[in-house]
């Protein structure tokens, strides 16, 4: 192996590898048409937005295929604001993307870390729960409200 | 009378209780009378995983980086985890399996302890891969003071039903000497005792597992360790399942559903479990001190792991139905579940380290003139 400047992978580090930089490529750019996509010279790369679970519209790269979800309200005591459910796949990502943060762990219903106290409502698993859930408790993780819903930390009842 | 490995017996198994019931003959699991033993099975199943599936190449470098008393809370921490596996590798086999009676319990304790041997053998292969005399660390589990203490308080109960077992198995019921101390040894006694065991395994893989896995996180959310922390991140994942299955058991104990005697038992012991709780909280504060005691880290020190210990105390003894010990009810480490997390794929192999996709990276040609440079 012979000691060239195209060279990059050099075990000794004898050769000074040409400084890295980021800049952002333009979409018009003629350089564009001269890239291979072919050899790996151009590799298409996706980001997303950050996504809010609980308002999906606002960013709509999700299709919602135009079914009308019903919304229902969500109390936690000791949160002074009003919460809803309506687009979140469960009561944990909800909460979350309202800013109400539970304990967590498995977010699958087997280590029981979310465990909240349902006060009043109902609430339907999308799965059953593997975790011990005590009489009155519910797992946010796997469940999604029914109705309205009053929920409570644990440890504050 | 003695233990069978296949009870003749003809029995109703259906009607047996979890434990204290006939002898398990067949493993059979057409018929459950617990079957949230079975799915627990399953899942772990299903989490089967090796160390040597994570890369920890950058984690020797980054342990030599370490100040000297990070390398100590690095591997007292390491030896703590691997005299607890050390323990639940072994001690759920020995003491439960001569008590169990249903199949399906059976097979989810030999399944539990089976997944603790590969978090002990992925504790030599962290050890090995940081440093070059692994012998050293494993040598000073037996010799260190403060490892043999938190050896006392994870593996007595465990000795205890043990003994009383082989007792009552061979003598039947009677007075005996139990590791130094006259005891009665009866059914009630065993239940009793299998009882507080068992709280004791939850305290161990609820709380002890939880505080260790808060320092080798504590070094991963500094950027440093991270092969060390994914190896902790899967088997973080084993033990939540772990503690719900001890949840389980202990909470179809205490509704008699099963057993109507575990039930009172239950009861009568409840202040004992309680202070199984509090007993190994204040252990844990105690080794907080031993870890710090050359100096704290960016990000953890005695007080937020103190505290910690008291956030997953609490939540612990919720679970099980039990009233909180602590004030505190803040968790003090709010990053902390972000890293126990388990249910986030890696989507990008460029996301972290993964060995598939360095192996594609490292040129393994070496011709001579490579060395060329070298002068000795």
């Amino acid at each position: 192996m012979s000691k060239s400047p195209e060279d990059l992978f050099e075990l000794d580090g004898g050769v000074e590898p040409p400084p890295f930089e980021l800049t952002p490529l333009d979409q018009n750019s003629p350089e564009l048409d001269q890239l291979d996509p072919n050899v790996g010279q151009l590799q298409p790369e996706l980001f997303l937005p950050q996504y809010d679970e609980e308002h999906p519209a606002e960013q709509p790269q999700r299709d919602l295929r135009g079914l009308e979800k019903p919304e229902f309200m969500v109390a936690y005591r000791g949160q002074e604001r009003a919460l809803s459910f309506q687009h979140a796949p469960n009561l944990l990502q909800s909460l979350e993307a309202q800013g109400v943060t539970l304990p967590y762990q498995c977010r699958e219903g087997y280590c029981g870390s979310c465990r909240t106290k349902l006060i009043e409502g109902e609430v339907a698993y999308l799965q059953p729960a593997l975790a011990w859930v005590n009489e009155g408790e519910i797992l946010p993780c796997i469940c999604v409200p029914k109705s309205d819903v009053q929920l409570a930390d644990p440890l504050d009842v | 009378m003695s233990y069978k490995c296949f009870n003749q017996n003809n029995f109703a198994t259906m009607d047996q209780p979890m434990f204290f019931g006939e002898n398990v003959n067949v493993s059979r699991y057409d018929r459950q009378k617990h079957p949230i033993f079975e799915s627990l099975i399953e899942k772990q199943l299903s989490f089967f995983w090796r160390p040597e599936e994570v890369d920890l190449s950058n984690d020797r470098g980054d342990f030599q980086k370490l100040t000297p008393h990070e390398q100590h809370i690095f591997l007292s921490n390491l030896k703590y985890q691997t005299l607890l596996d050390s323990v639940q590798g072994r001690s759920p086999n020995v003491a439960f399996l001569p008590l169990v009676s249903i199949p399906e319990l059976e097979t989810w304790i030999e399944t539990w302890a089976f997944s603790e041997t590969i978090h002990s053998r992925s504790y030599t292969y962290i050890i090995r891969n940081i440093l070059t005399e692994p012998g050293v660390v494993f040598d000073d589990i037996m010799q260190n003071e403060a490892i043999i203490k938190r050896a006392e308080g994870v593996s007595k109960h465990y000795d205890r039903l043990i003994a009383m077992t082989q007792y009552f198995e061979t003598q039947g019921e009677g007075t005996y000497d139990v590791l130094g101390e006259s005891s009665l040894v009866n059914v009630r006694e065993l239940k009793k005792q299998l009882y507080i065991t068992m709280v004791s395994v939850n305290v161990l893989e609820a709380i002890r597992f939880y505080v260790s896995f808060a320092c080798s996180f504590a070094f991963a959310e500094r950027a440093t360790m991270e092969g060390n922390a994914k190896v902790i991140k899967l088997i973080a994942r084993d033990e939540a399942l772990h503690l719900t299955g001890t949840q389980h058991i202990l909470r179809i104990m205490a509704s008699g559903q099963d057993d109507p005697e575990m039930a009172e038992v239950a009861i009568e012991c409840k202040d004992q479990a309680i202070e199984l709780f509090l007993e190994a909280a204040e252990q844990e504060k105690e080794w907080a001190e031993y870890l710090f005691k050359d100096g704290s880290m960016i990000g953890m020190n005695v007080d937020i792991l103190s505290q910690y210990v008291e956030y997953i105390t609490n939540q612990r003894l919720a679970a099980l139905g039990f009233d909180p010990i602590f004030e505190n009810r803040q968790n003090p480490l709010p990053w902390m579940d972000a890293w126990l997390k388990s249910d986030n794929v890696q989507v990008a192999p460029q996301e972290a380290e993964i060995s598939s996709y360095l192996v594609g990276a490292i040129d393994a040609e070496v011709d001579a003139s490579d060395l060329e440079s070298f002068e000795l």
